[in-house]
Formats: C-alpha cells, structure tokens, sequence
C-alpha cells in the first residue's frame, strides 16, 4: 500500500488548479474543503494500484450474467 | 386490521374477492399519510387527488370485470428520482426546484399500466448521494436516520404510508432503509429493470427495484417492473421467469454461503446473531450451509469509490457549473471532489470491477445463495457520523452502510433484504440474500420460506 499512497496529497492551490482544467473553476473559499475531500477519495482508490490486471478490460458496459469464470485473478 | 395495514398479496386478493375496494384502499393509506407524515417527512408531494381519481378508477374497471392484475388499485409511492409525466422530479435538492418532467419513467408507466395508484414522491438523500436521507426520521423512531438513500421510500412502506414504493440502489440505497426500517428491498440484476427516466447518481452502478412489507409483494412488483427497454443502454431482455414464490417452504438441496471473511467483520453483535439465527432457521427448512470466501475484499470500497465518484460528477457537469451554490454540502463537495479524479483511478476500478465480477460468478457456482447482514449496524441516532467498533476502529456512518452492500452493485448480482428481527433498541436488522446474475426467482424462493417461519410483519407503529 505504501507505494501507492505515495503521492503527496494536493495543497488546496493545486485542487484549484485542477478543477479549473476541469472545467470546474472554484470561488477561493472552496479549495481548502474540496482538497481535502479529493485527497481522501485518493486514498481510498488508490489501493486499486495493487492489483496486477495483466489483459483485463474495464467493464464499462457489460451484460450481467455473461461472465467469463475461467479467467485467472 | 385497517385496509393501510395490508400486504400487497393480501390487499390485492381483497380487491379481487371484492370484499375491499380500491377507493376504500386509497382512502386508508391518504388518511395514514395524513397521520404521520408530518412527524416522518417520507413524502416530498402526496398527489391526493390523482390518487382518489385513479382509485375511482381501478374500482369502476373491477366492478366491471376488468381486473389487470395484482398491481390494480395498489397504492404506492415512488421515490422522487423516478420520473411522472406532469409531476416535479425533485431529487430532493434546491437545484430541481423548476422541475416538471415531460413523460413516465419506464418503471411508472409500466406500474400505470399494471394500475398501481401512486400516492406520492419520497424523499432521498439528495440526488441519493448519501446513505442517511435527513429530511425523513425512521419508522420505529424519530430520532434514528431513516437510512437512505431511498429513506422516504422505506419509511412509507414501514409505516403503512404507502402498499409497496419503488427505491433506486447504487451502493444500497434499496437495501440499507430496508434494513433500517424493518422491509423487504430488492435490488435486481444488472440491466433487468430499466432506468430509463430515473435521474441517475452512478450509470454502472444504478438499479431500480420495489420495497415491500413482504417478499412476495416483491415478487409481484418485480413482475411488472422487468422487461426490456432499449432506452435504457444496459437493459436486457428478461426470458420472463416466474418470480412470485410458490406455497411450498422446503429448501432441501439448496446451498447456502454463509461467508468466512467480510460480511461478519465490524458488525454489531446482535445484527451477527440475528442473521445467524436465520440462517439456521434456512438450514432447519433443509438448505445446506456452506462456509464461503468473499474474494477481492480489500478492493471493493476503492472500486465502489473509483466508479461512483467521477460518474456521479460527470453526470452533474452542468449544474454544478452553473448553480453549485443550490446542493447540500455534503453532496457538493463529493460532485466538486470527483472533478479532480485522474481518468486512470476510474479505469483502474473498471477493471478491477471485471476481476471482481469473474471472481463472484465463481464464488456462485460453489453455492446458490449467500446469506449476510444488509448493514452492519441498525439505525444510528439522527446528527451521528461515526460508529465507534469494539476493537477501537472508527468507521463514517456512511462507508459503513454502504460497506456490506458495494459487492452487489460492483458485480451486478441481485440481492433481497429480508428484515430478521430487532436489536434491544426495538430497531430492525436485516439479512441480504444475493444470488447469481438473473437468480431473482431463487433468492425470492429463500426469502419467502424464511418468512413463512416467523409471524406476520405490521407496520410500524409510529
């Protein structure tokens, strides 16, 4: 896990910075709350960077009930 | 016993017999909401008058021998993500105030049709991006979170506010206020109820199913929601199962996964002894229990989050440019948040969920159904943010309603929550069955057995 939480978190400048390439530009009031929110979602996604996903594909739009249950995880 | 008090099934084979007629139906559950939803605020709009009309109605087609089916005359609420031609979809938030939508959802006109009569629009947390819904209280009292995010819909079935409503469930917004509030929720399949006109929180996530006050009106209401809709880009076209259970309680063959890992870990120890009480109330009906291995667990929150978060905003682009200021806190920050969520997070939870479905899919051949808590906790007192575990972990009320309920919106499996009993609090608790992608009939097989065991569920008193 450490290697993938080692992305220091975003300062509230560079939330900014990044919701205004967004396309969300935001009053300065809401940076330091939306940083902060925006580092915690990381963290928790940021375990994904764990798995090894070899050729797997995304789902995106799939159909349920057409799994493939001899792939390997 | 009032007309407001009876189940679906029961309600449905009064209006039949013809000793209940619809209007009288109607008349009861509008007089209950009266009663007590200015104490509960489960409805955003009641629609009294469309309701007495449509009641009149449906007693005129009865009375003249044109009966359309166990939906007829039905009272029933919708949650107000659902669309109705002529009514405001509110999603609960400021940012819908104007709002008034053009045609039916799928869902209503499909309920229309089955002539269910709508009472009302329910509550959600807004735009069901949370899992508490704080305009609305619980059923069995005031004080608790009504859970969410379909609450208001809860509530009603609860409280006999309403015969049966419909929630939407995209990390157990059907299943948590089911739990909470002592009913059944069903979250379907993937793709089998369409969702076109529902307002949508997360597309890969979404589902639209019935909270009932017992498994078999879920039957009943699953009947007439499934089908395909090609406007709906992840429908499919059921083969048109026979949901509604038999008579018959026997479930002898049957394998039953009570999970090792997971489903048990943080939960509260009279939730763990309910659910286990059941589950050996199903093994005493002749099903078999087999101890499984949830795979992937330390993955499902990430994937839940990876998908959910960056859609939920994508979907809200446009608002949230021009009128952020109109959300509720909570939700605003999360849609603001989610715009900063780098493209490879949200791929990487797309194939982490393709892992994690083929895992599932694995996990059901080994078994038929597995067995667990619908939320690890009952209803938390209104204004509490945190549980506080007995090893000292303190978890955010949120992550740990939705902790237990992910798996099934990741991988699309169905999953029914069956309420088991109460706490020492008198609250409810609830088990979930899931099942395999289409097993519907299965998990409403098991549901119903299990309630045959115990005595009759009555609203709650409020």
């Amino acid at each position: 896990m450490s290697t993938a939480m080692s992305a220091a978190g975003l300062t509230p400048q560079e939330a900014a910075l990044g919701a205004d390439r967004a396309g969300f530009p935001m009053p300065a009031g809401r940076h330091a709350a939306v940083a902060a929110t925006a580092n915690h979602i990381h963290s928790v996604v940021a375990v994904l960077r764990e798995l090894d996903f070899g050729d797997t594909p995304p789902a995106a739009a799939y159909r349920a009930g057409e799994e493939k249950t001899d792939a390997a995880v | 016993m009032q007309p407001y008090e009876l189940s679906l099934v029961r309600a449905a084979d009064a209006i039949r017999a013809r000793t209940l007629s619809p209007v009288e139906l109607v008349d009861s559950v509008l007089d209950r909401v009266e009663k007590v939803d200015p104490q509960l605020e489960a409805y955003v709009t009641v629609t009294a008058e469309r309701a007495r009309r449509a009641a009149r109605e449906a007693e005129q087609d009865v009375a003249a021998g044109r009966p359309r089916g166990p939906l007829h005359g039905i009272p029933m609420a919708l949650k107000d993500l659902i669309d109705v031609a002529g009514e405001a979809t509110t999603a609960s938030s400021r940012v819908r105030a104007d709002h008034r939508a053009e045609s039916d959802s799928t869902v209503a006109a499909r309920l229309a049709a089955a002539g269910a009569v709508l009472v009302g629009k329910t509550h959600t947390h807004e735009f069901a991006y949370g899992l508490t819904t704080p305009q609305t209280a619980n059923a069995w009292n005031r004080d608790r979170v009504a859970g969410g995010s379909s609450g208001g819909s809860a509530v009603a079935v609860a409280a006999g506010a309403a015969t049966f409503a419909l929630g939407t469930d995209t990390g157990g917004s059907i299943r948590v206020p089911s739990a909470l509030n002592g009913v059944v929720g069903f979250k379907p399949t993937y793709g089998l109820v369409p969702r076109h006109g529902v307002t949508s929180l997360s597309w890969s996530l979404d589902h639209v199913g019935p909270i009932t006050r017992t498994v078999e009106d879920a039957a009943l209401v699953l009947a007439a929601l499934a089908g395909h809709d090609p406007r709906d880009p992840a429908s499919v076209a059921a083969s048109g199962p026979v949901y509604r259970p038999g008579g018959a309680t026997e479930l002898t063959g049957l394998r039953i996964g009570v999970p090792r890992t997971y489903y048990f870990d943080h939960v509260a120890p009279e939730v763990a002894a309910a659910v286990r009480r059941a589950t050996a109330e199903l093994q005493s009906l002749g099903a078999r229990l087999v101890e499984v291995e949830i795979p992937m667990t330390g993955y499902i929150q990430a994937t839940q989050w990876g998908l959910m978060v960056p859609e939920a905003t994508a979907y809200h682009e446009r608002t949230l440019r021009t009128v952020p200021e109109l959300y509720q806190a909570d939700v605003r920050v999360l849609l603001e948040a989610g715009a900063l969520m780098p493209a490879g997070d949200y791929l990487r939870a797309q194939r982490s969920r393709t892992l994690m479905r083929q895992a599932w899919g694995r996990l059901l051949e080994e078994v038929d159904v597995i067995a667990a808590p619908t939320v690890p906790a009952t209803a938390v007192k209104a204004g509490d943010e945190t549980i506080t575990w007995p090893d000292g972990t303190v978890e955010g009320v949120s992550d740990a309603y939705v902790r237990l309920s992910a798996p099934a919106n990741i991988t699309g499996v169905p999953s029914l929550s069956v309420p088991v009993g109460h706490d020492t609090a008198g609250l409810p608790i609830g088990m979930q069955l899931l099942g395999r992608p289409f097993g519907e009939p299965v998990l409403l097989r098991v549901g119903h057995a299990y309630e045959q065991t115990r005595p009759a569920r009555r609203p709650a008193a409020v």
